[in-house]
């Protein structure tokens, strides 16, 4: 009796598991392809007489141990990509947040001013072009502080596109929006929270959104400063000097996952 | 039924080995991998038993923040952690800190370790006299450091890029000189690096082409360029020449990337190399930490100078932690063997890495004289001002008696018991003389400067 009725709900299980699987399917296999096909141009260029880049299966034999054991701790900065990349998301948040703060507040500033915004506005073209690890030394001699240095390295890379977008996204708000607002005589309050927030929204969303990507990217620079740290970062920089082209390879894998991640969630 | 228990059991044995599977991997994920070099202990329980010091030898602190640049030079350090010298003396907390490169070391001991940066670590010289100076500090801020000892001698060396084989370059560069001038005249320089300007390797790979007849600031281009970098330009040829450390020439050798033109311990046997300093408020005002600190420190480079230590410090230091590189890069050269390509052999542990003593007596004491040798030569070059120099060097030895503190290093040395054999009664050690027939006589470093053909500076 039992036996029967465990078979039946293991079938419709199956049958559920099957029926999601083949309503995926579709999504599935276009990225699927891409990736096999990639892979495979990858390792047959790898191939080609003279070629340094290791292929996708030197990769996987080079960094065998770091691919099976992401959680180990030998202690120091010996440490799986696991808890590498936990401690550079941490950095990551932290510089992010206070980007995501002040840019969103700064550029409302701006957007609402004209004045301002034209005033600053050059400067901010100037200062968002200054690659990461330009800032590393400014940081520093402003700083004067290991980590806070390291985190204002990421917070000033990533609070460009939250500032510009933010202040355009005022900016844009349409005429009719800000007439109706006249007519019904809305408070600033209610202006601000009714009209200016929502309207600039979107732009916001994508300032926060391409934010995300440039905060990663920052995170090289900003573990350099610190040096001798557990972090993806330092641990690229680390595999770089000594010329391990694999694990670096798996380092940027294991970013482009987070990154694709946190790009998802939001 | 019968095809309801067939499909039962397939599904019954898919899960099982699934679960299985899933059981390894997961063993397998959480856990640690299996160690590289099983059979060696390479836990810090194997700690030396406590010292017996008085009460007033004892470390006003036991903790210590000390950065580090994974070479050999680190050694030292690194030994003195692992197998305990450091906590035999007191030092139960000393934190090593890789550094990303030189110019983060720098910017680290600038914050010290108060703002999460370093109180000090392993150094090029004369970086904490130019730290000191506040020549290469942000804003010119003068830093005080103490040089407190040197950790070794030898362990570094000249490479070449492939392209250059057989074509003469070697110690001597008498018959490669049409070579330089060739490249000169072409739009691609002859182009060598260094890790960081006007401190060791830039003066090993100046004087050695200098003594060939070459000058280093006209004839070449020499830049600061990462190793990993330097060593990914050689092997597309657009690097010629290398100097650099161990276990790069071997690294190099092997990957046949390139050759090794010289090493240091032909160019200047027993010469001066890396060296301990910290910043001087720290000694100030840790001057028994800092002792105990010393004591680890040359307790861990008599270790390093047995060479029957020398695989299980190889085994150390090829950790992920430390150097992250296999163990069998680090033998030959700690053995004293270096293949440097084009069929030469070097088979002398005279001239291996030595850390302690080596044949003209201590390695670990710092003289002063060779501090004063940086200096000749940094004024040689033009990195510092000649009025360093003139008068019999005034203000050299104004320099090097307020950051060279080998008084410290003498006090260490007595109360770690060691012989007085061993402990040097002078700050100088004499002439010096290179491989070239040079000699600088710390007596009259203006009269080295006045004998060096290729120079920059006038005297």
């Amino acid at each position: 009796m039992t036996f029967t009725q465990r078979t039946s709900a293991n079938h419709k299980l199956d049958k559920n598991l099957i029926y999601q699987f083949q309503k995926q399917l579709p999504e599935l296999v276009p990225p699927l392809i891409a990736l096999v096909s990639f892979l495979v141009v990858w390792q047959i260029f790898s191939w080609t007489p003279g070629a340094t880049l290791p292929g996708p299966i030197k990769v996987v034999q080079d960094t065998w141990i770091l691919i099976l054991y992401p959680f180990y701790d030998r202690g120091g900065i010996d440490k799986g990509l696991f808890w590498q990349i936990w401690a550079s998301l941490q950095r990551v948040a932290i510089g992010y947040s206070f980007a995501a703060l002040v840019g969103v507040s700064l550029g409302i500033g701006i957007g609402v001013n004209k004045t301002m915004s034209k005033a600053l506005d050059p400067l901010f073209q100037l200062l968002r072009t200054v690659p990461p690890l330009a800032w590393v030394p400014i940081s520093l001699a402003a700083l004067r502080q290991n980590e806070p240095a390291a985190l204002f390295v990421i917070f000033i890379t990533a609070i460009w596109p939250i500032l510009i977008n933010t202040a355009v996204g005022v900016k844009e708000i349409p005429q009719d929006y800000n007439n109706v607002a006249k007519v019904l005589q809305l408070s600033k309050q209610d202006y601000f929270f009714n009209i200016l927030i929502p309207a600039a929204l979107p732009y916001i969303f994508t300032g926060l959104r391409i934010a995300i990507g440039l905060a990663w990217l920052a995170i090289i620079a900003a573990e350099i400063v610190m040096s001798g740290i557990v972090g993806i970062g330092f641990f690229i920089w680390d595999a770089y000097q000594n010329n391990y082209i694999s694990e670096i390879i798996l380092a940027l894998v294991y970013i482009g996952a987070v990154g694709l991640l946190l790009d998802h969630k939001c | 039924m019968s095809e309801l228990f067939h499909q039962f059991t397939r599904r019954k044995f898919i899960f099982t080995s699934g679960a299985s599977a899933g059981a390894v991997l997961l063993k397998g994920c959480v856990g640690n991998p299996p160690e590289p070099n099983a059979g060696n202990t390479l836990s810090r329980e194997t700690a030396q038993p406590a010292a017996n010091f008085s009460p007033e030898q004892a470390p006003e602190t036991n903790a210590v923040k000390l950065g580090y640049v994974p070479i050999v030079e680190a050694a030292p350090l690194i030994i003195a952690l692992e197998k305990g010298f450091f906590a035999k003396y007191g030092m139960t907390n000393v934190e090593l800190s890789k550094q990303a490169s030189w110019g983060s070391a720098r910017d680290n001991v600038e914050i010290g370790s108060a703002g999460g940066g370093i109180d000090g670590g392993q150094w090029q010289m004369p970086m904490p006299h130019l730290i000191t100076e506040g020549l290469i500090t942000k804003g010119n801020q003068k830093i005080p450091m103490y040089a407190l000892c040197q950790l070794i001698t030898h362990g570094n060396g000249i490479a070449m890029a492939n392209k250059h084989q057989g074509r003469g370059i070697g110690l001597q560069l008498a018959d490669a000189k049409s070579i330089f001038s060739k490249l000169k005249a072409s739009p691609t320089p002859f182009t060598a690096a260094q890790t960081f300007p006007a401190v060791n390797q830039d003066f090993w790979i100046r004087y050695w082409l200098a003594a060939g007849g070459i000058d280093p600031d006209v004839d070449v281009k020499l830049l600061t360029v990462p190793s990993a970098q330097t060593v990914a330009n050689m092997k597309t040829g657009t690097m010629d020449a290398f100097s650099t450390g161990d276990p790069w020439p071997f690294r190099i050798v092997k990957d046949k990337i390139g050759f090794m033109a010289a090493l240091t311990a032909e160019i200047w046997k027993n010469h001066p190399e890396e060296y301990l300093a910290m910043r001087a408020d720290w000694v100030d005002q840790h001057p028994k930490a800092t002792k105990a600190l010393l004591k680890g420190i040359m307790e861990a480079q008599q270790w390093c100078d047995n060479f029957d230590n020398r695989q299980e410090m190889a085994n150390i230091l090829a950790q992920r932690a430390y150097f992250n590189v296999p163990v069998d890069v680090l033998i030959p050269p700690f053995m004293g063997k270096y293949d440097m390509g084009e069929g030469r052999q070097i088979d002398d542990r005279s001239m291996a890495a030595l850390y302690w003593k080596d044949e003209k007596g201590s390695v670990s004491y710092p003289y002063k004289s060779h501090d004063l040798w940086f200096i000749t030569e940094s004024v040689r070059w033009g990195f510092l001002p000649k009025d360093y120099i003139v008068n019999n060097a005034t203000k050299a030895r104004a320099l090097i008696d307020k950051v060279n503190r080998e008084d410290i290093w003498k006090e260490a040395a007595k109360e770690a018991g060691i012989a007085t054999s061993d402990i040097p009664t002078k700050t100088s050690r004499g002439i010096e003389e290179f491989f070239d027939g040079t000699k600088f006589d710390p007596e009259n470093p203006e009269a080295y400067l006045k004998s060096l053909q290729i120079k920059k500076v006038s005297v």
